[in-house]
């Protein structure tokens, strides 16, 4: 309990808990917060005319007011914060499960297997997500079409049109489901997971438990799962973390760059990154266009890297309650 | 054989292997699509390989590039034409994609070279200056920066930019080169010596030529600077806390060393390479932000590539070549900041003339 307490005795993991917390509960309260209606379609809720394109201030109908296209921020906010909620956990949690396992997997059998394995961990390093959100898109693309279909990419955040003049095939429809982004995320973020828990299990298999577990006659995989990667999870917990801020905030990007994904903070802030110098060259006479969703996202990516810092540090076995002399945990 | 021949020769050949598993790996993932998929990358120009395709046509293309053989062989087949030269035609670009990347790296190495020469020293000093006392006023303000820097996405960060310094103020200006400058480049006969629009203007003596590129790179290479600045500065400033009471510290100081020099030549020499490690392990995501930079910044560089090749139909060949290419970038930097900390550190100096 000595690292819960270093924790605890942190007021930025306080501050860290606090914001997503309050992020977690508007996510699950969105419903109550915001309630959808007839006009709304994802996380955006039209209240005025489309084709009217000042932004307006913050009203009864629009809390936060409108961006241009007359949508309201409010309502985009909480719904958005919900869908970046999902976003980053189902990344995290991803890329958490499948590098651990490499990883674990990798460290286990040793010797050639392992360089082999961490080796092709390596040349993931090697790769901008960017690239690779780009590339499997065009790949996803390539192969509706060759089902038969018509596909197109629409930068104006409305995403892809794809068209079947035919009942498309299964194959397709599954396709057309998955969101390119979440998995290609996953696919480059899972090497820290790797390498962390491969150091982990290489260290732990020499261990006397490690021993009598194999001594017992345990399969490679029950002494993987039972034994193996309950004890060396920890450090990865910590990069969780840190994962679910910047993946929220590099679909975020993304979608702001016309790149595909369907983050609504992101599509929020294109909507309005005209706008940001109102009328006058005042940069806060139509503050409600970006002001709100910028707070969401710094505050969502500051959230999880204080949960982080702080978790790395308490688990860090040099760490003191002592102020002085402690690495960076701002 | 010289050592440092040797060392070079050794990361030469690990860079090799790198880029062989990931172009493996990478076309893996275009063997998860069906041949007929697959054909749209040997698509030839005029051609078009969608749904009004021949079935004659895309299966010509399978027979001729062998799309309906074992994954090892067609990897093979693929290695051969990366190594020639022929990444395929991009319909998007119309033009070969090899050589529209080509014609777009001098936009991005100009952009990406001074924000490193920028962040790298600047990054350095300031962690080792914050570190060394920790909690003083330096270190204080660094902190503050740092914590704005990393957590500050960096395209609203040039969204707010672009407003303020350009559409509100007009001091800076997004883009390369504005239109007049264009026209004006074309009349006076500029000459591109390098494709750096910095160096360039200067080799053709045109001072003011200089100052509008400079106006057009500010921006952008604050931005992306200001972001890795703090990373970098953060990872150093740790390390420095932990060497800062060592005993080779304490020993030089002992010895009478004075606290500039125990600071700039003892402490910078320790903290170099971890933390120009860290910044080469995250080689892949300053590559990505330098992309994002180019896009809102509207700088076109290679990047300018796959925002073309997301605007319309689908264009694999322009993706593909993409990915081929941003992965020889990140080595590519990966091998500069290896070496720069092998020529610097001496301990991996030793360790390399040692062998």
């Amino acid at each position: 309990m000595r690292r819960l307490r270093i924790f605890l005795s942190h007021w930025q993991n306080w501050l860290g808990m606090i914001i997503v917390l309050v992020f977690a509960v508007t996510a699950l309260t969105a419903p109550l917060l915001s309630p959808p209606n007839d006009t709304t379609q994802g996380a955006f809720k039209k209240v005025g005319r489309q084709g009217d394109l000042k932004p307006h201030p913050p009203s009864e109908i629009a809390p936060l007011g409108t961006v241009p296209g007359q949508l309201d921020v409010y309502h985009a906010l909480i719904w958005g914060g919900r869908e970046a909620m999902i976003f980053g956990l189902s990344v995290a949690l991803g890329a958490f499960m499948f590098g651990s396992l490499f990883g674990a997997i990798a460290g286990y059998a040793g010797g050639v297997v392992n360089n082999v394995m961490m080796r092709i961990a390596d040349a993931f390093l090697t790769f901008p997500a960017l690239a690779g959100v780009v590339f499997l898109q065009q790949l996803v693309a390539i192969t509706i079409e060759s089902q038969g279909g018509i596909f197109w990419f629409n930068n104006d955040y409305i995403g892809r049109l794809v068209y079947f003049d035919f009942t498309p095939p299964p194959f397709a429809v599954f396709l057309m489901a998955v969101d390119p982004i979440l998995i290609s995320l996953i696919i480059f973020s899972w090497m820290p997971f790797a390498r962390i828990v491969n150091t982990m299990v290489i260290t732990l298999k020499q261990t006397e438990f490690i021993q009598a577990g194999r001594a017992l006659g345990g399969t490679p995989w029950w002494i993987i799962r039972r034994h193996l990667l309950p004890n060396s999870i920890g450090p990865a917990v910590v990069l969780a973390a840190r994962d679910v801020g910047s993946s929220v905030i590099l679909q975020a990007t993304i979608t702001f760059i016309g790149l595909g994904g369907a983050s609504a903070w992101g599509i929020l802030l294109s909507l309005g990154r005209n706008w940001v110098i109102g009328p006058g060259g005042n940069l806060l006479s139509a503050w409600w266009v970006f002001l709100p969703v910028t707070i969401a996202i710094v505050l969502f990516g500051i959230g999880w890297n204080l949960i982080g810092d702080g978790l790395t540090e308490a688990l860090d076995p040099t760490a003191t309650l002592h102020k002085w002399d402690r690495p960076d945990a701002s | 054989m010289p050592p440092f021949l040797q060392f070079l020769i050794r990361r030469i050949f690990a860079m090799f292997v790198s880029l062989v598993v990931i172009t493996m790996v990478l076309y893996a993932g275009v063997m998860l699509t069906p041949p007929e998929a697959r054909a749209r990358l040997y698509v030839p120009p005029g051609k078009s390989g969608d749904h009004t395709a021949s079935d004659a046509f895309i299966n010509s293309l399978i027979r001729q590039y062998h799309l309906d053989e074992p994954y090892l062989v067609q990897y093979g087949y693929w290695a051969k034409s990366l190594l020639t030269g022929k990444w395929g035609y991009s319909p998007t670009l119309r033009g070969d994609v090899l050589s529209e990347l080509l014609r777009r790296t001098p936009a991005t190495l100009e952009l990406s070279l001074y924000s490193l020469l920028l962040l790298i020293p600047l990054g350095l000093a300031s962690g080792l200056v914050a570190g060394w006392r920790p909690n003083r006023w330096f270190d204080g303000l660094f902190r503050g920066t740092a914590f704005f820097g990393t957590s500050m996405p960096p395209f609203i960060l040039s969204m707010i930019l672009i407003s303020v310094f350009y559409v509100n103020l007009g001091w800076l200006a997004p883009g390369r080169v504005d239109v007049t400058t264009d026209l004006l480049m074309t009349r006076i006969g500029f000459v591109d010596y390098t494709g750096f629009l910095t160096l360039d203007s200067l080799l053709n003596g045109r001072v003011d030529i200089f100052l509008i590129a400079l106006r057009h790179l500010a921006m952008p290479v604050f931005t992306l600077s200001i972001f890795h600045w703090a990373t970098l500065g953060r990872i150093t400033r740790a390390t420095v806390i932990g060497q800062r009471n060592k005993e080779y510290i304490i020993a030089a100081r002992a010895r009478g060393v004075n606290e500039r020099a125990l600071l700039w030549r003892h402490a910078l020499r320790a903290i170099l390479a971890p933390s120009l490690t860290a910044i080469a392990l995250s080689a892949a995501s300053v590559v990505t932000s330098i992309f994002v930079v180019e896009i809102i910044f509207g700088l076109t560089g290679v990047s300018q590539v796959i925002v073309i090749s997301m605007s319309g139909y689908p264009d694999a060949p322009a993706a593909l070549g993409f990915a081929v290419y941003s992965v020889l970038m990140v080595i590519g930097l990966m091998f500069l900041l290896d070496t720069i900390q092998a020529v610097l550190d001496p301990r991996v100096r030793d360790e390399v003339f040692k062998t």
